[in-house]
């Protein structure tokens, strides 16, 4: 190989090196910052093929969303009651160059986070009842709206200070003070047991009510029953005695007689003595002979 | 390399005298691997599968069907299949082996209710990639952020509704809503995903009130066969009540009939006696008064007196007495 040779290939790997060191891409997951010597100079957020100097060097950072979940904290609310909050908040850089001079990493980032995010979250807290966010009537649950206020204002503070944008601080768990927690059993239990109670005390009351109505139909059946009877049974009566008045009063007095007699055979029994006048009707002839027949 | 160079006849002409064979075999590797480089870009997404295709990192074909298609090869085109029809699943309120157990972990499970119970729900979220550019490229990890959107909607959803509710009619309601408000959240983060279902796979309430939960089970179980009861009573007893009804009607009908029969016969009997009495009514009274004596006086005790004499009343209590007496015998 020629010397002239060596010089020309010499010049294209140059060529190469500086157009490797002076292209770079950026993805659609990152923003890159150029430094030169260390100064940031601009923030690349456009995806795609870029060029800068050789001697300028690059910092990546990731731009996708990102989720930080604080370990759940105790909250009091207005009215003097302690709820176990856990909550999250959605956030990403937005401005990696106040990020990475104000911040530095993720892990520092969060840290920020809990405190822009706590001290809001337990004033916003501290302006509304429990009602507001555990409630069995829907309208009081309101919190949502707070929490909108809070992302606001914690979102603009966070981009100011450290370049993150809080896209959003949510409720993601509610739950009670641990050293509560036997109580609200103990109170869900004894809940529980007025509940059971009740159902009982309802179904006897319905089973009563079954029952007596049931009694009712009865007695109302049987007495509108006797009544009818009853009825049926005057009017026989009333036929009856229609037909034996219409027959008796053609001729009252031999009526008198039979009916009389009748009488006399259900009346008069073994147990009867009977003092009769020997000069009676009927022994007028045994004692008078055949003139007591006259 | 060797194009580079350019014109040098004399080197040029002496290399190809000293090694002319081997020079041409580098010239066709050199084009052989640019040919298997340029080939490279090929490239075939499944029919389950969607791609998205970057250029030096920038988007330039956001959604690319399935079927064979051709992309510069690296490292200029990146090409990134995602399967987008697939469904993918996440549990909240646990992990995915407890769902299949049956298991429940009190501090991942346990929510508040409206009523201020605590109650161990384990949901499951089923999600499929909707956007597949958003799902890619703007959420660092999409199944965290799905998780969290649901189990804050849910803690929300749960925090408004009072336990019973829970437990028995508000499940769907509750599974629409969080559904619904949970897509809503991850749209605002454009995740690019989309929820196909929440299902609230297991409610159920802490071990520490589980059997007083049971018991209230059991009562509505006791006050149903309570009302149960009294039905069948009802239902025995108005039958029965409306036969003996019938049966008074009937009695009633019955006693109307006989007495008018009754009295048609004795009243016949009457006129047919009283049409011969008219025609002598003198013997027939007669034989009346006398045929009745003959059947009451020889059961009764008789005592005949004459009129014009005294009667000693004494007798009639000897002989009353002595009828009486149950060691004597009776005297007629």
């Amino acid at each position: 190989m020629t010397t002239k040779k060596k010089y020309i290939l010499a010049a294209g790997a140059f060529v190469l090196l500086l157009t490797y060191l002076s292209l770079y891409s950026v993805r659609e997951t990152e923003f890159a910052l150029v430094t030169q010597f260390g100064r940031p100079v601009r923030t690349v957020a456009n995806a795609g093929l870029h060029v800068k100097w050789p001697f300028q060097s690059i910092l990546w950072f990731d731009r996708r969303l990102r989720i930080y979940n604080p370990r759940p904290s105790e909250f009091l609310t207005r009215d003097k009651k302690n709820l176990v909050i856990e909550n999250y908040v959605a956030w990403r850089i937005d401005d990696p160059n106040r990020f990475v001079q104000s911040v530095g990493d993720t892990s520092a980032a969060e840290m920020r986070l809990h405190d822009i995010i706590w001290s809001g979250l337990s004033a916003a807290l501290g302006t509304q009842d429990q009602e507001s966010l555990v409630s069995a009537t829907p309208d009081k649950a309101q919190a949502a709206p707070r929490l909108d206020a809070l992302t606001a204002t914690a979102d603009r503070a966070a981009l100011a200070q450290y370049g993150i944008r809080i896209v959003d601080v949510r409720i993601k768990r509610l739950n009670l003070p641990e050293q509560n927690k036997q109580s609200v059993f103990a109170r869900m239990r004894a809940e529980r047991e007025r509940i059971a109670l009740q159902y009982r005390a309802e179904g006897e009351q319905q089973a009563l009510t079954i029952h007596a109505s049931a009694d009712r139909q009865k007695e109302e059946i049987i007495s509108s029953a006797y009544k009818d009877a009853e009825k049926v049974r005057g009017k026989g009566d009333a036929e009856a005695t229609r037909i034996y008045g219409q027959a008796y009063s053609k001729n009252p007095e031999f009526y008198k007689l039979l009916r009389t007699l009748d009488s006399y055979k259900k009346v008069l029994d073994d147990k009867t003595t009977i003092i009769l006048s020997s000069d009676s009707e009927l022994l007028k002839v045994l004692t008078r002979g055949e003139a007591g027949a006259k | 390399m060797s194009i580079l160079l350019g014109p040098q006849p004399e080197v040029a002409a002496a290399v190809e005298i000293s090694r002319p064979p081997a020079k041409r075999r580098k010239r066709r590797i050199w084009a052989w691997l640019l040919a298997l480089w340029i080939v490279s870009g090929a490239y075939m997404v499944p029919a389950d599968q969607q791609a998205v295709v970057t250029r030096f990192g920038a988007v330039v074909n956001p959604r690319v069907p399935p079927g064979i298609h051709y992309a510069l090869p690296r490292p200029i085109d990146s090409v990134y299949k995602l399967k987008v029809h697939q469904l993918q699943r996440t549990v909240i309120g646990g992990e995915i082996p407890d769902a299949i157990l049956g298991r429940t972990q009190p501090a991942s499970s346990e929510f508040l209710s409206g009523d201020q119970n605590l109650l161990n729900v384990r949901v499951v979220a089923q999600y499929s990639v909707r956007e597949p550019q958003d799902f890619l490229f703007r959420t660092a990890d999409v199944e965290r952020v799905v998780k969290t959107a649901v189990e804050s909607e849910l803690a929300r959803r749960v925090a408004r509704t009072p336990v019973d509710d829970i437990l028995t009619t508000e499940k769907v309601a509750i599974q629409n809503d969080v559904l619904q408000s949970a897509q809503r959240a991850l749209d605002s983060y454009q995740t690019g995903v989309t929820i196909s279902s929440i299902n609230i796979e297991d409610v159920t309430p802490p071990a520490e009130a589980a059997d007083a939960f049971r018991g209230v089970a059991g009562a509505r179980a006791d006050a149903i066969r309570l009302v149960n009861e009294a039905e069948g009573y009802a239902n025995d007893l108005i039958p029965r009540a409306r036969g003996e009804a019938a049966q008074l009607a009937e009695q009633a009908q019955a006693y109307k009939e006989g007495k008018t029969n009754r009295a048609a016969g004795d009243a016949a009997r009457f006129n047919a006696i009283a049409a011969e009495y008219a025609k002598a009514p003198k013997v027939t009274a007669t034989r009346a008064y006398v045929e009745a004596m003959e059947q009451i006086l020889p059961k009764t005790k008789k005592i005949i007196v004459d009129l014009n004499g005294n009667l000693d009343v004494t007798i009639v209590r000897r002989d009353h007495n002595a009828a009486t007496n149950p060691n004597g015998d009776i005297q007629k």
